[in-house]
């Protein structure tokens, strides 16, 4: 009677959290935070990934941050009444496109480095602006700057997910044309040049889709949550997974997944979403970097033993073959 | 018919990115089609002429013609004949392409987006790779392979695609004895079987010296042009290898011997 009885009860508390859960997916603001969640994935599995793939994780951040330079401008612009119809959104995606210009120029010829070190530059100079600017906006409106760097994935309005909505699609579409110039650029991009690509093009087109639609999520869920976001997954499984389509499926599912997790758990413990899923998403790559030197090791321990290396390369060989051609036969 | 000219460089002046001259009173000219080396000690100036003539970097004075095509005014047209394979260290490793992907961009690029590849260009590239016996590694990540993999991957990208010149930027450079007779090999057998020209640019003579036809011998400026025994003179090595050059004679033909190349690698 008495199992019965512990049974019944932890069925009812099941129920109860089940409730509380689909109740809060009832509430629209939790609702908007879901979707935006999702949208923001589908931002790191496409951008993300490709300024991965490129080198330029930094760029990420400088975009950002530019972003909040830029919407210090337009709220400047706005309330000393020089120019009132600039939104500060106009001013973010404004700057957000100027760092990718300028880290495009510097990498042309291909360089990742000099892009890097544009990056830095034009970071520095849009928070520089931004700071410089705060003096001369109302007190009232500088929380607005700062919202930009913090966000708040639970303080989305229907504006801002239709912003997203758009952003996605579009970054889904150009993905979806363009993938295959994307990658060309980031491995060869002399060698697709001399064979008559117009890369350059591309190479622009990559870096300032990207610079837009970091601007459009800062806005909407705000620098920090974004950097996490881009960064982090798309790192990890580069790190372990060998296939382009397999990492732009992970990126997603790891952003995804810790974007969750951060809505959960800041219904349980009181703290940012945005920080949790930032500091989950950096975890998955600090974890996906212990594997990846797991499986190292495990393989220069092999290379060590010369006896044996030809004839484990020689099973490896039959075995990668014979699974390719099972592949075919399916 | 005319005679067709593969490369008429004159009074040619390049200089690098950091504003040194790379190359300068570069004249020569060089009739298609041929199997041409292009023959000097590291930054002599060699990638650079491949690279101008493809109209990557413009000359400061001077100009090349490919085929007729002026590499400034006309790289379109020059890029549409060229398949060109640059320096393997140039290739980005962090993207997971897989070696087929890496084959069949010399395919794909001269297609406009969404450039699918078609049955027949998956056999082409597949092709391809059996010439320089890696078809085995069709599915596999290009980054995970070895240096000399790598590079006759590469090689292979050039032998798939379409387009009467290839262009290869050291494709021996640092690749072991296998892959280098394989590479040589191929692109020997290539070169009987199609009408192209081959251009490689390389530091190293000897081991394809038994197949080119043209050497232009170059350090910084036009040190030679002719033949490769011509080319495997003790004067014109002296001139760009330096005093320590030496010529060998064996079963008929020069090896030359420098700090570049080491001890002769053939048999």
């Amino acid at each position: 009677m008495q199992g019965i009885d512990t049974v019944l009860h932890t069925t009812q508390e099941l129920i109860a959290i089940i409730d509380l859960l689909i109740q809060a997916l009832s509430v629209p603001f939790v609702q908007r935070a879901l979707i935006g969640a999702l949208l923001i994935a589908v931002v790191a599995s496409t951008s993300g990934t490709f300024l991965v793939f490129r080198g330029l994780s930094f760029m990420t951040s400088g975009v950002a941050h530019a972003a909040l330079g830029g919407a210090a401008l337009g709220l400047f612009l706005q309330h000393s009444g020089l120019v009132p119809w600039f939104d500060p959104i106009l001013g973010a995606l404004l700057f957000s496109v100027f760092v990718a210009l300028v880290t495009g120029y510097a990498g042309e010829t291909g360089m990742t480095q000099k892009m890097e070190v544009a990056v830095g530059v034009s970071f520095a100079l849009s928070m520089s602006i931004a700071v410089f600017l705060m003096y001369y906006i109302p007190p009232t409106q500088v929380p607005q700057i700062w919202g930009y760097l913090i966000g708040d994935i639970l303080l989305l309005d229907n504006f801002d997910i239709v912003l997203l909505a758009v952003t996605a699609i579009v970054l889904v579409l150009i993905t979806l044309i363009f993938n295959k110039e994307f990658i060309y650029v980031s491995v060869d991009m002399e060698g697709s040049i001399a064979h008559g690509m117009n890369a350059r093009a591309y190479h622009y087109l990559m870096l300032v889709t990207s610079a837009l639609a970091i601007a459009l999520a800062t806005k909407a869920v705000g620098a920090i949550l974004v950097y996490a976001i881009m960064v982090a997954p798309a790192a990890a499984a580069s790190e372990l997974i060998k296939s382009i389509r397999g990492i732009f499926i992970a990126v997603f599912v790891i952003a995804l997944v810790s974007e969750l997790m951060g809505l959960v758990a800041s219904f349980t413990v009181s703290a940012s979403p945005s920080a949790i899923a930032g500091i989950l998403a950096a975890l998955s790559y600090v974890v996906a970097m212990q594997i990846k030197r797991r499986r190292d090791r495990v393989s220069i321990d092999l290379d060590q033993l010369p006896q044996h290396d030809e004839e484990a390369t020689l099973v490896l060989g039959e075995a990668l073959d014979t699974s390719a051609h099972e592949g075919h036969d399916h | 018919m005319e005679q067709q000219f593969l490369f008429e460089v004159k009074d040619l002046a390049v200089k690098y990115p950091n504003g040194e001259l790379a190359l300068y009173n570069v004249n020569f000219s060089i009739e298609s089609p041929t199997f041409m080396a292009i023959v000097g000690p590291n930054g002599s100036g060699k990638s650079t002429l491949l690279k101008t003539s493809l109209g990557l970097i413009k000359p400061v004075r001077g100009q090349v013609k490919v085929l007729g095509y002026d590499s400034v005014r006309e790289s379109k047209r020059i890029r549409k004949l060229v398949r060109y394979v640059p320096q393997r260290d140039r290739i980005g490793l962090s993207v997971p392409l897989k070696v087929k992907d890496i084959v069949l961009m010399s395919r794909l690029l001269k297609k406009p987006p969404p450039r699918f590849a078609s049955s027949k260009d998956k056999e082409i590239a597949r092709e391809s790779l059996k010439r320089v016996n890696m078809a085995d590694l069709w599915d596999r990540p290009f980054p995970e392979l070895s240096g000399g993999q790598r590079q006759r991957v590469l090689v292979a990208r050039a032998l798939a695609g379409d387009g009467p010149i290839l262009m290869l930027d050291e494709p021996l450079a640092g690749t072991d004895h296998e892959s280098q007779d394989m590479i040589v090999e191929a692109l020997g057998d290539y070169r009987n079987e199609h009408e192209v020209s081959i251009v490689m640019v390389t530091h190293d003579l000897n081991p394809i010296h038994t197949l080119v036809q043209d050497v232009l011998l170059l350090k910084n400026t036009v040190v030679g042009v002719g033949t490769p025994c011509d080319m495997m003179d003790m004067e014109l090595l002296e001139k760009v290898y330096g005093p320590t050059a030496r010529v060998i004679e064996y079963a008929g033909h020069r090896y030359c011997v420098t700090h570049d190349s080491g001890v002769d690698r053939h048999h």
